[in-house]
């Protein structure tokens, strides 16, 4: 069973890969143009010896001004759209991510929303953690995968509470990889286990 | 007082167990009935009755369970896995002694399951 939210969400992001798989055609035959309709203004590279008259005319296209303008702003299209789909979660899915934390969490809690599809989460003895979302898995069906980590804490019995609530231990931080029906429950043993493992009991 | 620490295990068990989604439950449940024997992915996904392909079980579950701890991977060859329970966790070696005094007909199940190849 899926959350309504989240096949909206899902929805939503296919469609707009496809106005963005569009507008990138688009705007690829613009640029084209726009680089390559004036004159062609070459920087001097010289075609190798031997070559037809059609193959240094073509070198003479290729290997100028115009070339250079035009790739930087092909990369430049495809670092927007990298920065776009890095930056950004549906709005349906934080939406559900956002209503279940203020569920579990209580609204005395501050949770701050922040570029890069991350969620931090302050709980009220000044202990955070991160609620990481990724919009799909690589190389699986799961979609709306969250990775959560604690901050650092330093307590001997560390691995111990964490194993105890499911969790995993890196760099002492309490991790781990959930899905998205897991997230209500999951955040609830993290802060349980936050709280246990807090140094100022 | 025994007794008591043991409750308390369960009832953490219990915590851990809903927290968990109907796959990774699944996977734990019938690790610790068939524990110690380890299955292979293809088995596992079968046993649990996993409708996708078991390198998405791998990548997007088992590799996560490991992770925090839950179950073991030894690599075998570099395409075979034996995947069992980690009878180290604090919480998981009570499931499977749980499994070991009760769970008999269930485990009678799973192998027979596994058998069927």
């Amino acid at each position: 069973m899926e959350d309504m939210l989240l096949k909206q969400a899902r929805a939503l992001y296919k469609d707009r890969l496809r106005i963005a798989l569009a507008a990138f055609i688009v705007v690829f035959s613009i640029t084209f143009y726009l680089f390559y309709n004036p004159e062609i203004i070459s920087f001097g590279a010289v075609p190798p010896v031997g070559w037809n008259q059609g193959w240094t005319q073509g070198f003479a296209v290729v290997a100028s001004v115009n070339t250079i303008g035009f790739c930087l702003s092909v990369a430049l299209i495809v670092l927007i759209f990298r920065f776009w789909s890095w930056a950004f979660l549906p709005g349906p899915a934080l939406t559900y991510t956002l209503a279940i934390l203020k569920g579990i969490l209580g609204t005395k809690t501050a949770i701050r929303h922040t570029y890069g599809k991350k969620i931090k989460v302050t709980l009220e003895n000044g202990l955070q953690f991160d609620v990481n979302c990724r919009i799909k898995e690589k190389g699986t069906d799961e979609w709306f995968v969250y990775r959560l980590v604690s901050t650092q804490l330093h307590r001997e019995q560390l691995r111990n509470i964490a194993l105890r609530h499911g969790f995993g231990v890196k760099n002492n931080r309490l991790v781990a990889n959930i899905s998205n029906n897991e997230l209500h429950h999951r955040t609830f043993l993290l802060t349980k286990a936050l709280m246990l493992a807090s140094p100022s009991i | 007082m025994e007794d008591e620490a043991k409750t308390t295990s369960v009832y953490e068990l219990v915590q851990l167990m809903s927290s968990l989604n109907d796959t990774r439950r699944a996977i734990l449940l019938a690790l610790a009935h068939i524990y110690p024997r380890s299955v292979s992915g293809v088995q596992l996904s079968r046993l649990i009755g996993y409708s996708g392909k078991s390198r998405s079980l791998y990548r997007g579950v088992i590799s996560h369970l490991k992770e925090n701890e839950m179950i073991q991977i030894d690599q075998l060859t570099p395409k075979l896995y034996a995947i069992r329970v980690n009878n180290e966790h604090p919480l998981l070696s009570v499931l499977v002694d749980l499994c070991r005094t009760n769970g008999e007909s269930a485990r009678k199940l799973y192998m027979k399951a596994l058998e069927e190849e």
